[in-house]
């Protein structure tokens, strides 16, 4: 049946230098599917989905849509054809409103002799949000009032208001909470209903099975198998994706005595405006402490609290020593890591290399003199250690995938031989394998006598890592639950809500 | 031939992956090669012309000596500002912040020699405080501060030299021979390569270009380097105009005019990217400085008139900007 099939995609192929991200993928998208790819970190998927939208130029090979052959120069060309994205990270520009966020490259509808009628723009925006049951945001005003997740929502309104015949959904649940989620899959059945088609990018395996019908697998940049979603379970697709078994364990199999010992850091009455809400708690040595909670329920800014990286923070943070942590240099010398949310522009120099990306922050221990022999030794050290994958410490590190660059970011810190560390989202976006060996690393250094707190948006990797749980609402602990096998998801989300 | 060879060197955006691209590791260090000989093929290729073009005249001993001693101010006073643009900054006040240091060298010489050079570094240094100031303290961007600094400063100098140059000691002049100065100028850049290339200060500058925040969650006091290489490029000045004074032995009000323009052009030429990080290296001054030079007496000496050199730098700025520019981070100069 040649008619079932909305889009082809024949021998795409692309390359970054000497990367070679996608590799002659074929596949087949049919009319009414919601059709997953999966992989591992640097698989190819978004870089095959970011040809298909324009976002890229693409290498080689063809894109066929209801016959046609597409090739769109940008996001609104691609719009026009009728593909659309909802991409990985914020995709909305803030100054604007939401109704020019909307609308954003596609004024044309409201111009009429070269003026641009705003009140119908804005009225037909506050329609849109309407019909989506998103009232609560107002088409007129600013983009900056609104929180990531609705941000989030706007993108999702803003890529399937005029039924894309593609609708690609870049790893956007990870951004969401749970409501936001249900309000994306709601709109990706929509999608399906209409016998269109939705290309769903997602490390979430249970996600991925539960929301698809045919799963896509790539493997460092080839396309490796389809399979229907009825006919796997999660191993499967982990074995695909990984290329052999998965090992059993995966978090954390103990739940004996906690080995944690001492207390390292003593967070008191800490608050920052708007943020938080005097926050006290010990970290102890040997222990993984779990902050978790919805998005915006402030956890983030703890990580940053502690790095003495906050604006306006009041309270204190201090150390077994008696040290006052207020600042990031008195937190980097007193032993302390961080690893923020925001990996691109706080983690990482992305226009820098692998090399001093990992020896910044060490090269304070190295003497005066440094020696470029010396440096690449000790990043080419610490980068191996962590397995990094890459072509050599002076490779830029905006080549590398999401956990690659992770794995940058806890190189830094084990190069620093920091005892104390602050992990936010530590496996956001990575895949599993990587996850796997993070999630080992964590477990090392616990029963190394570190002190280690996890800020995670995934309640299933603090349940699995985690001696302790901290649960954040609205800016203050709500409360704190003790590691147990019996501990279950909706443990968690009952504190968060 | 520029043109061909940049689009192949170009590794900055990863997005346009160009196929030949292919063999891997082997091709990846080919192509940082090519960038790092760039300058110095670019230098070779303007002298090549210029030789032709003079039939030879600029390749004899005098007029190589000639632009050798031309290239002393330009060299020290581009050394600070390769330093500012590693970090993403700019500063256009290095012209006029030469005007003044080397009235208050001029002034000083009348009383003693060291005290000229170190008034001249001090009032350097002093401007470069200034600047650090208001872009550090009060978050102003650096190129509305230094551009305001520049006209202030313009202002100063021409304020101070209405009624007559102010002239040096006499004996200052004697000081103007080769050695001497070249030695100056080879002291400054070991000491600044030194410190760029074999100490925390050059990481850390390129990582300020690269990624301001990122640096301070790699433990890299930002502010705290931006006030030092701010203040060390106006004491670098400084030293400039003393050497500047010897070579002019008076000031006028249009000392240093547009020297803010030559160092940017210089250094552009020798292959530095404009938004600074990772990818500037300390030979893009020596290269740059020397190309500009023969470019400039290579123009005289063909005998164009000072506003068609001026045309004619202003198109190979242009030229050069547009093919090596880095247009993934233009946006983040400070």
């Amino acid at each position: 049946m040649e008619n079932d099939i909305l889009l082809h995609a024949e021998k795409i192929d692309k390359r970054f230098g000497p990367t070679h991200a996608v590799d002659h993928v074929s596949l087949d998208f049919k009319r009414g599917e919601i059709h997953a790819l999966i992989g591992e970190n640097g698989s190819g998927k978004s870089t095959f989905t970011n040809m298909l939208t324009g976002i890229l130029p693409i290498g080689e090979g063809t894109f066929t849509l209801d016959g046609e052959e597409v090739a769109p120069k940008n996001q609104v060309d691609a719009n026009h054809h009728g593909i659309a994205i909802v991409v990985q990270e914020m995709g909305t520009l803030s100054g604007l409103s939401v109704a020019e966020n909307l609308f954003l490259g596609d004024e044309d509808q409201f111009m009429s002799k070269g003026i641009k009628n705003t009140a119908a723009m804005n009225k037909k925006a506050q329609e849109l949000l309407d019909s989506y049951g998103l009232d609560h945001i107002k088409a007129t005003s600013s983009i900056d009032n609104y929180d990531f997740e609705d941000r989030k929502l706007v993108e999702i309104v803003k890529s399937t208001w005029f039924d894309p015949k593609i609708l690609v959904v870049d790893e956007t649940t990870t951004a969401l909470s749970q409501s936001g989620r249900e309000q994306l899959f709601k709109c990706m059945m929509h999608v399906r209903e209409l016998g269109h088609c939705v290309i769903f990018i997602s490390h979430d395996l249970e996600e991925v099975l539960t929301m698809s019908d045919t799963i896509s697998i790539l493997r460092d940049g080839q396309f490796i198998k389809t399979v229907i979603k009825d006919d796997v379970t999660q191993d499967d697709l982990k074995t695909l994706m990984v290329g052999r078994e998965m090992s059993d364990h995966y978090y954390r199999t103990d739940y004996g005595e906690s080995l944690a010992s001492d207390v390292a850091v003593s967070v008191k009455d800490v608050s920052v405006p708007d943020e938080l809400e005097d926050i006290s708690f010990d970290l102890h040595r040997g222990e993984i402490l779990g902050i978790g909670g919805l998005s915006e329920c402030g956890m983030h800014e703890v990580g940053k609290a502690i790095f003495g990286a906050s604006y306006n923070r009041t309270g204190s943070v201090t150390l077994a020593d008696g040290t006052e942590v207020n600042d990031i240099n008195t937190a980097i010398n007193s032993s302390i890591a961080y690893a923020s949310k925001d990996r691109d522009n706080e983690s990482l120099l992305i226009n820098d290399t692998i090399q001093d990306n990992i020896t910044l922050p060490s090269m304070r221990d190295m003497g005066h003199v440094l020696s470029d022999k010396k440096l690449k030794s000790f990043a080419t050290e610490y980068a191996n250690l962590m397995s990094t994958k890459m072509v050599g410490v002076s490779q830029f590190v905006s080549a590398l995938s999401g956990g690659n660059k992770q794995k940058v970011v806890l190189a830094r810190w084990l190069g620093k031989q920091s005892d104390i560390l602050v992990l936010d989202s530590p496996t956001r976006g990575i895949d599993i394998k990587v996850k796997a060996d993070i999630y080992d690393l964590l477990d090392k250094m616990r029963k190394e006598g570190k002190a280690i707190l996890v800020i995670s948006e995934e309640i299933m990797e603090l349940i699995g890592m985690c001696d302790r749980i901290y649960v954040m609402k609205d800016g203050k602990i709500n409360g704190e639950l003790d590691r147990s096998p019996e501990l279950t998801e909706q443990d968690v989300i009952a504190k968060m809500v | 031939m520029t043109t061909n060879d940049s689009q192949t060197l170009d590794p900055k955006t990863p997005v346009p992956a160009a196929p030949e691209a292919d063999e891997g590791k082997q091709k990846l260090s080919e192509r940082f090669n090519i960038r790092a000989i760039m300058p110095v093929l670019g230098f070779v290729v303007i002298l090549g012309f210029f030789a032709i073009a003079t039939g030879g005249s600029i390749l004899t001993p005098k007029n190589l000596t000639l632009m050798l001693s031309g290239s002393y101010v330009l060299m020290i006073a581009s050394v600070g500002v390769f330093m500012i643009m590693t970090m993403g900054c700019l500063d256009f006040s290095q012209g006029s912040m030469l005007g003044v240091t080397c009235i208050v060298v001029c002034t000083l010489s009348k009383y003693n020699v060291v005290l000229a050079i170190v008034g001249g570094i001090v009032a350097g240094g002093c401007i470069g405080a200034i600047n650090a100031y208001f872009h550090v303290r009060r978050q102003i961007p650096s190129f509305i501060v230094t551009m305001c600094m520049m006209f202030l400063l313009r202002g100063v100098c021409a304020y101070l030299t209405t009624d007559a140059p102010a002239a040096a000691a006499s004996y200052m002049t004697d000081f103007n021979q080769l050695p001497f100065m070249l030695g100056c100028v080879v002291v400054v850049l070991l000491i600044v390569f030194f410190l760029y290339r074999f100490t925390a200060l050059g990481s850390n500058l390129k990582a300020i270009g690269a990624g301001e925040k990122a640096a301070r969650f790699a433990g890299v006091n930002v502010n705290r380097t931006k006030v030092l290489v701010y203040v060390a490029a106006g004491c670098i000045t400084g030293f400039a105009a003393f050497l500047s004074a010897i070579r002019n032995g008076s000031v006028t009000s249009t000392a240093g005019n547009m020297l803010e323009t030559q160092i940017l052009i210089a250094l552009v030429l020798g292959g530095m990217p404009i938004s600074g990080g990772a990818k500037a290296r300390f030979s893009n001054v020596v290269m740059g400085v020397l190309s500009y030079e023969v470019l400039q007496k290579g123009l005289v000496m063909m005998g164009f008139t000072t506003e068609i050199q001026q045309l004619i730098m202003g198109v190979v700025f242009l030229i050069v900007v547009a093919l090596f520019s880095d247009r993934d981070s233009i946006a983040v100069i400070k």
